[in-house]
């Protein structure tokens, strides 16, 4: 669920939405928690696995501020202390203007989009840009795979267009939103943890 | 003092029905009651004179003088209605005989629709009389003055009891009751319905547990004609599609027959498409022919109501919106458009018309595609033999418990024991168990089981053991979700000069694109854009190219029907024809005889058939749509067990296909128990689950429960942040909390639906029993082909996802510019 640049060593990730949980329950709403936990060891394997220089969030990384609580963002501490050398840079999206500036501990250097790096402007929203090839999140792209038998099936995926790339949601406890990609797109599929690209039918 | 009220009415030159004297008198003589009547009968005078000849005798020598709302007495009078629709209709009825008989009290409606002056009034003081529906009734009880509130009420009115029972409106309803006679013993408890099968059980559950009350009969029809409007050749109407719009002519000439005509669809869609075809046809009608549904604004449905009352309107195309109606004049005639789904249901539609004592009443079938010629012969035969639908109330819906309870921990607050009890005396709770009752108080105080999931959640807390909800945040989204129970979601529609049309739904919506065009509220309309929760739309100048919006709708045939369609078949198998609509059905008929079989009542039919879309398997139970849905899932299930195989399902209400795209292996399957009903314990869950239904289910659920909301206009944008849909707290929770309750009740609510009165294993028992008839039939048969089409289908598979998706592809669309 996240992208790599090799020569670089950057890892894109988009959409984390940390403390989701835990922000519904302080509104009244009765969510377990486990999303939040669940989707920090995901990252964590992502790094182990990957070992980037440095790691890009296309936005969205806490979900709002309620979610902050001590336990979780201890739990985030924690996190970030294991991977200590790597750099990570948040570009600003919709819930982390709300959410507030993250604690010096966290130790991620926030930036407004769009932030240019190489051919790349590194965005939240998903909208063309003079300056780059866009990298984005923010809609949490899935698309609609059909088949005989009236077969449908709904999954997240990497859409790459024209000008604009849209990174599916990493966090678990996010939804997926339907997009329409046109000719000439590329989309890759993201299912059972395998990421691959998909078939083009009529 | 009866004699003083049917004096009253012969000033009026009316004489009181021998029913209605026969409720006074009880009223007045401290029962409760259930009065069992047809619209426009006199019910509403039958259940208001009661209370007010009790005041007269409690207030001799009153000066006639009107009641003004400062001065006229504290509310004593309380009128449940089902539809916000009907309040105003009921208002006028209930002041009538006020002044008259020297009655000064006011009588006020309070509904989502109530203006906020009149509610800043009504928060300082109440009327006389209240007119209100089930969820404004709740609210009411959110109020910390609720005591004082019913300090003088005597009397609680509950109308059209017979629509609210079976659904968890009428169990919010029992709750609310059962609050009121904890805060005010001794009040008198009149329900108005219409026939059902089951009136004693509808009676006790509206009293609640233990409770008296007499069942007065109103004055119902004697006669009833069930008639149909025949295709005059069948062999130019298909079977293989909707002969809809060839019904047009003839429906028309029943619209110029003269008179007014109510016209019944079974869906809002189908509504709209009428009301146009008929405007299409005769333009002239421009003005004269209404369209009323539920979604439609309220002002759009009030002005037709009123149109309707004065006899402006030749013809109004509606939907069950309708159905209910205070006693405004009578139509002329009744049309019944698809097919009637239910013999109740018929017979009231019928009652509509023509109110004169000793008059019959008509309802005039007009099928929509050839197999429904055969429901309406069924529906026929069943009215004259008396097999009418029962309602069944709902069992112990946690969901609504939890959402009652903090209702009334908004308001004064309750204790444990109390508040268990009180519940207890309703007849839906009536076996709650202690430990669903400290489940659902966990649920509201803490979120569920176990500390450790849910350190952040507080809703209701417990002080000095009185459970309160403190944080006036929370509380206010409370009451604004009070009326989920009934809400699609669905989203408003408005021009982009102002006027608000309706509401449609939210999916249908998010799918247009700019400049699309669709059909709604009678009116051909282009899609603007979506901003704040709202659909803008402009006028289009014509339906070119409009996008056609699903037939909704998933009510399903009645047991008692589809038993009477299954005898009308056999008897057509074996050349008896028994009327007009079956033999118009012959060759039909013949058709399907002749490519696969007609099942005898004793044959369980099954076809086998291969298109390019995949194999299909076509199996005919005729036990309703809902019976079909779980036998469609655990078919699906068992032979998924045999191959890795993935399934898309469709049912109808005669029968379901499933849908691969390999051959599936039916004999063996049978041959391996695929219609016994042993294992039923353990394949029925297992098979529901696999077809993701406790799911779907759950959206209700989660939405009642308060997990997920709408919006309304000027929310606070951080509300959005804790929006989220109920598919995604259903993942959650089965990951995460797998021992919710609200999870088990979604299966449980499934179960029931399909299980009601184990419903779906007696259906398996007599399928076992039958005869197994497969048949091989080269092209879809007259059966099939209206499930073939239907769109909406459910997915059981046995193969991996990765699997799956290796036969399947997207489609792209085409560059944009």
């Amino acid at each position: 669920m996240a992208l790599y640049w090799p020569s670089e060593g950057m890892l894109f990730i988009a959409d984390v939405h940390l403390g989701k949980d835990a922000s519904f329950q302080s509104a009244g709403i009765p969510v377990p928690l486990g999303p939040t936990s669940e989707t920090l060891a995901r990252l964590a394997e992502l790094l182990h696995v990957v070992q980037p220089r440095r790691v890009v969030m296309l936005g969205d990384l806490w979900h709002a501020k309620e979610g902050r609580t001590d336990d979780l963002v201890s739990e985030f501490i924690a996190w970030r202390e294991v991977h200590g050398e790597v750099e990570i840079i948040l570009v600003e999206g919709n819930h982390d203007l709300k959410s507030g500036p993250l604690p010096e501990a966290a130790r991620v250097i926030e930036v407004k989009e769009p932030h240019i790096v190489g051919p790349f402007a590194l965005c939240h929203h998903p909208e063309a840009c003079p300056d780059g090839y866009v990298l984005g999140g923010h809609i949490h792209p899935g698309v609609v795979l059909e088949g005989r038998g009236r077969q449908a099936v709904k999954l997240p995926c990497f859409w790459f267009g024209k000008q604009v790339a849209v990174l599916p949601a990493f966090g678990s406890f996010t939804g997926c939103g339907r997009v329409s990609p046109c000719e000439g797109d590329q989309v890759l599929i993201v299912c059972e943890g395998n990421v691959s690209p998909a078939r083009i039918g009529g | 003092m009866v004699d003083r009220l049917a004096g009253w009415f012969a000033t009026r030159g009316w004489t009181p029905f021998d029913f209605q004297l026969e409720v006074w008198r009880a009223y007045l003589a401290g029962e409760n009651g259930m009065i069992h009547s047809a619209t426009g009968t006199g019910k509403t005078l039958a259940a208001w004179m009661g209370p007010l000849g009790e005041w007269l005798l409690e207030n001799p020598g009153t000066d006639g003088k009107k009641g003004h709302r400062n001065d006229a007495p504290g509310l004593r009078v309380l009128w449940i209605t089902p539809l916000r629709a009907l309040a105003a209709d009921t208002e006028l009825s209930l002041r009538l005989p006020l002044e008259e008989l020297g009655v000064p009290w006011t009588v006020e409606t309070r509904t989502g629709d109530t203006s906020q002056s009149l509610r800043k009034k009504q928060s300082e003081r109440l009327p006389t009389t209240l007119i209100t529906t089930p969820e404004s009734f709740t609210l009411m009880l959110t109020r910390d003055d609720a005591e004082e509130l019913f300090g003088e009420l005597r009397c609680i009115v509950v109308d059209e009891w017979h629509e609210l029972l079976s659904t968890k409106r009428g169990v919010q309803t029992e709750l609310a009751l059962a609050r009121v006679r904890r805060l005010r013993p001794g009040v008198k408890t009149w329900g108005v319905s219409a026939t059902l099968g089951n009136l004693e059980d509808a009676s006790q559950t509206l009293q609640g547990v233990g409770a008296q009350a007499r069942i007065v009969e109103g004055h119902i029809a004697k006669e009833i004609v069930i008639d149909s409007i025949l295709p005059t050749n069948i062999t130019r109407f298909p079977w293989s599609g909707h002969f809809g719009t060839s019904m047009i002519p003839p429906v028309i000439r029943s619209i110029e027959d003269g008179g007014t005509c109510l016209i019944f669809t079974n869906t809002r869609s189908q509504a709209e498409i009428w009301h146009q075809s008929i405007l299409d046809n005769r333009p002239d009608w421009v003005d004269q022919i209404g369209l009323h549904h539920g979604s439609l604004d309220r002002e759009v449905r009030d002005r037709v109501e009123a149109d309707l009352k004065e006899g402006r309107l030749r013809a109004v195309v509606t939907t069950s919106s309708l159905d209910l109606g205070v006693d405004f004049s009578p139509v002329d005639r009744v049309l019944q458009l698809g097919t009637p789904k239910g013999v109740a249901r018929l017979l009231q539609r019928a009652g509509r018309s023509g109110h004169r004592p000793g008059a019959a009443s008509r309802v005039t079938c007009v099928p929509m595609h050839a197999f429904e010629l055969v429901d309406i012969a069924a529906a026929r035969t069943a009215a004259m033999n008396g097999r009418i639908e029962n309602r069944e109330h709902l069992s112990k819906p946690l969901d609504v418990l939890a959402q009652h309870v903090v209702s009334i921990a908004a308001g004064s607050g309750f204790r444990y024991e109390a508040m268990r009890d009180e519940v207890r005396t309703t007849v839906a709770y009536r076996d709650l168990t202690d430990e669903e009752w400290d489940w659902v108080l966990d649920f509201v105080v803490r979120g569920g089981d176990a500390l450790r999931a849910y350190p952040e959640y507080r809703r209701v807390v417990v002080e000095d053991g009185v459970y309160r909800v403190t944080d006036k945040d929370i509380a206010k989204r409370h009451r604004m979700s009070i009326g989920t129970i009934m809400s699609d979601m669905a989203m408003t529609v408005q021009y982009v000069t102002g006027g608000r049309l309706g509401t449609v739904e939210e999916s249908f919506l998010a799918r247009l694109k700019p400049g699309d065009r669709f059909l709604f509220a009678g009116k051909a309309l282009q899609f603007v854009r979506i901003s704040d929760s709202t659909a803008w739309v402009k006028r289009a100048p014509n339906l070119k190219g409009a996008i056609p919006r699903w037939a909704g709708g998933r009510l399903p045939l009645s047991t008692e029907l589809a038993h009477a369609i299954r005898q009308e078949l056999e008897c057509a198998k074996y050349g008896e024809l028994r009327s007009s609509e079956m033999e118009l059905m012959a060759p039909i008929l013949a058709v399907q005889a002749n490519w696969s079989a007609i099942p005898a009542e004793d044959e369980f039919l099954i076809e086998q058939l291969e298109t390019n879309e995949g194999h299909h398997l076509f199996f005919y139970p005729f036990e309703g749509r809902l019976v079909h849905e779980g036998l469609a899932a655990l078919f699906a299930y068992r032979i998924s067990r045999i191959q890795p195989i993935t399934f898309s399902m469709a049912c109808n209400d005669y029968g379901f296909e499933l849908l691969a795209p390999e051959e599936a292996p039916l004999a063996q399957a049978i041959q391996q128990g695929l219609i016994s009903p042993e294992n039923l314990i353990h394949d029925i869950p297992a098979s529901l689950n696999a077809a993701e239904m406790a799911k779907r289910q759950f959206r209700e659920i989660a939405r009642i429960a308060g997990l997920v909301f709408q919006g309304y206009p000027g929310m606070h944008k951080t509300l959005k942040q804790v929006q989220a849909t109920s598919g995604l707290f259903y993942d959650v929770f089965a990951r995460y909390d797998p021992k919710n309750m609200l999870l088990q009740q979604a299966d449980r609510e499934v179960l029931e639906k399909q299980l009601e009165k184990s419903r779906l294993a007696s259906a398996l028992a007599r399928l076992e029993g039958s005869t197994i008839l497969i048949t091989n039939p080269e092209s879809p048969t007259p059966m099939a082909f209206p499930i073939l089409v239907d769109r909406l289908r459910d997915t059981v598979t046995s193969e991996n996802i990765t699997q799956r998706i290796q036969k399947l592809s997207l489609k792209l669309e085409k560059e944009a510019g």
